[in-house]
């Protein structure tokens, strides 16, 4: 008993980890860069859901996906963009560069104080001796409805297709006549709507946000991400109910619970070396 | 290319020692005694830093409106050390260039573990409102204004071996931090050996904020003792919600003042009683502790930077430093802007280890009409009595 | 002969400079000409120095992103700090328990250096920079629940520190001996081998280079550097917590490196001089209310010099903008007329 409600609870963490590691692999596999930045988007969704609370909850939500989607597209054309062609590594700096601002102007706009937000009391459905609550299972399920619509999309839809011919390779894709400029800046918009997405969920969990409650979460799911293998949309879903589990077994333990982060650490360095790309993620084979 | 290189980089660290040897050679106003600190102003922590900072500075306006120290203005200079222990040498040195005479410490501990090394060379006076660890009044120049981290944990276990004889205790705590640790160590040795049969214990680190697993370890129990900030204690609760189990209460330790203030947090959602030992009754509704939080929510804007027993400590910390100077310049002490810190920490400690040094302040057990008294022991920890207060009883 | 001589000195410049300011500084601080703040300013500033040219090595030279470097820091600092905190009483508090120290800590962390250069023979990029990443949060996390007796727990570890009016004499010293290492390796034939690596890792195998061998000298050293660094960091520190070692450490340094340009030695001095300053000045500059803008003010100057430098599309402004640029055409005008 006490082995399937912390399987559950793994699950429902892990639930919210895939999540934000979709909206990260997918625009890792396009834009190939590490976006540090994706955590604080989380809380800048958050900090949105809040403002338009008052409203109603179904508006918050949308309003804050909307929201986050005009920040990723206005981050992407300022910071990143002008650096398309230049080394990974600036762009990465600006991303770093990118999650410093967000969070500062959060601050200097809501504060440093915690503000505990309920979005949405959703009550618990009882099994027998196995509780779980309603937002476990809307989580769970919401981001398999996530996952595989994102997966038919980028199979099926045209812009889906020319997002994955600008994975392959941007030059051959501008040369197909792909905008590659607009389907990145796509990217950006789809992958910061799913991280406002993402924090509505988390917030259902963990309802307290500071102008920092980002970067936890982005960190995890970046490692949920490479753990599922980067750019693969299903290796995401994997990675991040795999991570969930090993963390809440890791702390249903008290003597280990202290040592959480470096477990998973650890089993994300044993996987790599099993699997170097990843559990999902494609091997690409180096050509002289 | 490579000269290039090489002129920019004498340049610039030529111009780096020169600007960096003049920073702060501006004179110093003979007329006021600078009180300095460095606290969390920006950051996770920055919540407890600004509280601190505002409390401080609303003690020096009043001090100042009320004439100073017989005609001599005193002036806060706080610094953000980020909850950082690596940025409180630099901007401890920058403090004592720019003159500081008397200081406040550090808001938290593990800056303070640095800064109290650092002052003890200078021989600076400190009292720090708000760095509870053992270690930190170590030296002869070091105060509390706080409880420290052993007295609270040995306080709690008393009040629980008194109290709760014969409930099942559950203890959840934050593995990486100094402040948890102490407090958990300390209540641990001080428990009573009953209760240690069937004792359970929960822990996390970071900033982590999903405990359903911990709540899982600790659902059984039926007091939960929680020497950890209010933020994750909140969040506990709330998750504890989702789970069948028998805890009654939860008990806290100072780190929970400020939980039924949380912008947006229901308290009366949580079913069980919160109880907490703490210096600082963040609620009175009449009395000199209502005082103050009526004047600090004047001047600030409560959503933002809500007041909490860190606020109110520095606020006596200023009030005490002053009082003490007080005594001093009537024993017939010199006491102005030109005071060496060394000196001024010669006088201060001379004050607050005399036997008939008490100060009435607002933390501490206070009643309706009257002040609490506070006093030091030699070693520079606090006396007074602490409140044990429900923030929240039990939902009939 | 006059020619070689003058080549020698250019490529030499900045040892040279760091050589000469860690007199000039051992001779002010003999003189206790330097205010306290500048000590401690130049100490931090010798520490960053190490840091990034380290770092740089992995980084710059050997292509490999490395999200971990902190880690080997805190090793270095844990290990040597404890190393001098039991010997400060038999040895005193002098240069031998420093230098047992030094030592002690710096083949500790390369050590580490040598497990996390193994994976690197095997990962690629990012999978790499995240490995170094975890290798850095398990460093911090061990450290952080080691008993009080033995590591300090969470309180972190208590160090000896050294007398602060000449400490940034010796960080000097430590740092040109660093830049001297870095700088004759690269300049070496292993040097070549490892910029070769960077390049194209296929063709440099083609040609017979022993890639395992490098990219391990790279790792290595690069981490018993970090190490050094970490105990002349615990040095200037009475308590060392691991807390500071977590990532954003890591990108502190790595921003620096980046920064100052890649594969750049002189470029990773200037730079973590800079940033270094920069960040004290702001410190101390926005206090109080204004301390928020500091964060803002850093990142967004970080943003503007990395799209200001790195951008394809001001390439031409750039080269209008730039000291060389003037230069070159001020040699034009001078030719012309």
């Amino acid at each position: 008993m006490e082995f399937l409600i912390t399987l559950v609870n793994g699950l429902s963490l892990g639930g919210i980890y895939a999540m934000i590691a979709l909206g990260y692999t997918m625009v890792y596999g396009i834009a190939k860069m590490l976006n540090f930045a994706h955590g604080d988007i989380i809380m800048v969704g958050g900090y949105t859901v809040l403002l338009f609370l008052s409203v109603n909850p179904i508006v918050a939500i949308i309003a804050s996906m909307i929201f986050c989607m005009l920040v990723g597209i206005v981050v992407e054309k300022f910071a990143y963009k002008p650096l398309r062609g230049a080394s990974p590594l600036a762009v990465l700096i600006t991303a770093i560069g990118v999650s410093f601002l967000l969070q500062s102007i959060s601050q200097m706009i809501f504060g440093s104080a915690p503000k505990f937000i309920v979005i949405a009391d959703l009550g618990i459905l009882k099994i027998g001796e196995l509780a779980i609550g309603y937002s476990t299972i809307i989580t769970l399920a919401c981001s398999v409805i996530v996952m595989i619509a994102l997966s038919v999309f980028v199979k099926f839809s045209k812009t889906g297709r020319a997002m994955v011919a600008v994975s392959e390779d941007k030059g051959a894709a501008q040369l197909m006549g792909i905008n590659v400029n607009s389907i990145i800046t796509i990217t950006f918009a789809i992958g910061s709507a799913l991280a406002a997405l993402a924090s509505v969920f988390f917030l259902l969990k963990a309802p307290t946000m500071t102008p920092s409650f980002g970067s936890l979460p982005g960190i995890k799911a970046f490692t949920a991400a490479v753990i599922g293998g980067i750019g693969s949309i299903p290796g995401a879903m994997l990675g991040g109910l795999l991570l969930g589990i090993i963390e809440c077994f890791a702390q249903a333990v008290p003597a280990i619970s202290p040592y959480t982060d470096a477990i998973e650490f650890s089993i994300l360095i044993v996987l790599l070396l099993v699997k170097p790309s990843g559990l999902l993620g494609k091997m690409r084979r180096e050509k002289v | 290319m490579k000269k290039t290189f090489c002129k920019v980089l004498a340049l610039v660290m030529c111009l780096a020692m020169i600007s960096a040897c003049f920073v702060g050679c501006g004179g110093k106003n003979d007329d006021v005694i600078v009180i300095g600190l460095t606290g969390p102003l920006t950051g996770a922590a920055s919540i407890y830093g600004i509280a601190v900072k505002n409390s401080a500075q609303l003690a020096v306006d009043e001090i100042n409106a009320a004439g100073g120290l017989n005609g001599i203005q005193f002036k806060l200079d706080m610094r953000d050390d980020q909850h950082n222990a690596e940025n409180v040498a630099n901007l401890y040195t920058g403090l004592m260039e720019d003159g500081m005479q008397v200081s406040l410490g550090t808001v938290t501990t593990k800056p303070g573990l640095e800064f109290k090394n650092l002052s003890k060379e200078d021989n600076v006076f400190f009292l720090t409102p708000s760095a509870t660890g053992d270690a930190i009044p170590e030296f002869a120049n070091g105060y509390q204004m706080c409880f420290a981290d052993s007295n609270q944990g040995t306080a709690a276990a008393k009040f629980f071996n008194e109290n709760y004889v014969g409930k099942k205790v559950g203890i959840f705590f934050k593995a990486d931090d100094e402040y948890s640790t102490g407090i958990n160590n300390n209540f641990k040795a001080a428990l009573a050996d009953s209760f240690k049969a069937d004792l359970k214990e929960a822990s996390f680190t970071g900033d982590a904020s999903t405990f359903d697993s911990q709540i899982q370890t600790l659902k059984d129990c039926e007091i939960v003792f929680m020497p950890i900030y209010y933020t994750p204690a909140s969040q506990f609760m709330t998750q504890a919600n989702n789970i069948d189990n028998s805890i009654t209460t939860y008990y806290g330790c100072d780190g929970f003042d400020g939980i039924d203030a949380i912008e947006g947090f229901d308290i009366s959602k949580v079913p069980q009683e919160i109880s907490m030992l703490s210096h600082f009754n963040s609620t009175a509704t009449e009395g000199p502790a209502a005082d103050f939080i009526k004047k600090y929510n004047d001047k600030y804007d409560e959503a933002k930077e809500p007041l909490n027993q860190f606020g109110a400590a520095a606020y006596d910390c200023v009030y005490a430093i002053y009082e003490a100077l007080k005594i001093a310049v009537e024993n017939g002490k010199e006491v102005d802007g030109k005071t060496s810190a060394s000196d001024m920490c010669e006088i201060l400690k001379e004050v607050f280890n005399s036997d008939t040094f008490v100060f009435r302040g607002i933390t501490g057990k206070c009643t309706a009409t009257e002040k609490s008294t506070i006093s030091w022991s030699n070693d520079g920890t606090v006396v007074k009595e602490a409140i044990k207060y429900i923030v929240k009883e039990k939902n009939a | 002969m006059k020619k070689i001589l003058n080549s020698n000195i250019k490529n030499y410049a900045a040892l040279i400079l760091l050589a000469v300011l860690t007199v000039v500084f051992a001779v002010l601080s003999l003189c206790g000409a330097l205010k306290t703040s500048t000590a401690y300013l130049l100490e931090e500033i010798a520490i960053k120095i190490i840091l990034a040219l380290s770092l740089s090595l992995v980084v710059g030279f050997l292509g490999e992103l490395s999200l971990g470097h902190a880690g080997f820091m805190c090793v270095g600092a844990y290990l040597g700090g404890k190393t001098a905190a039991l010997l400060v009483n038999p040895l005193g508090n002098g240069l031998l328990t420093l230098a047992v120290a030094l030592v002690v800590g710096g083949i500790c962390a390369g050590l580490c250096g040598f497990l996390i250069g193994l994976p690197a023979l095997r990962l690629r990029g990012d999978y790499l920079a995240i490995t170094t990443l975890a290798f850095g949060e398990i460093v911090r996390t061990l450290f952080q629940n080691t008993s009080e007796q033995s590591f300090g727990g969470p309180i972190g570890l208590a160090t000896p520190r050294f007398e602060k009016s000449f400490f940034y004499v010796i960080c000097f010293a430590m740092a040109a001996i660093t830049l001297f290492v870095i700088q004759n390796l690269i300049r070496s034939k292993h040097g070549r081998a490892i910029k070769a690596i960077r390049d194209n890792e296929i063709a440099a195998k083609a040609t017979g280079i022993n890639v395992t061998r490098y990219k391990l000298i790279g790792f290595v050293l690069s981490a018993v550097f970090a190490g050094i660094a970490g105990v002349l960091y615990s040095y200037t520190k009475f308590n060392v917590s691991s807390q500071t070692f977590d990532y954003n450490y890591s990108i502190e340094i790595l921003v620096i490196v980046v920064l100052g340009g890649m594969g750049s030695i002189n470029g990773s001095i200037i730079s973590a001089v800079l940033i270094t300053f920069l960040n004290r000045e702001l410190a101390n500059v926005l206090t109080g209310n204004l301390a928020v803008l500091k964060d803002l003010i850093y990142a967004l100057i970080l943003i503007a010099i990395v799209i200001y430098t790195n951008a394809p599309a001001l390439k031409n402004f750039r080269e209008k903008y730039s000291i060389e640029g003037f230069k070159k055409r001020r040699k034009e005008k001078e030719q012309n007329g």
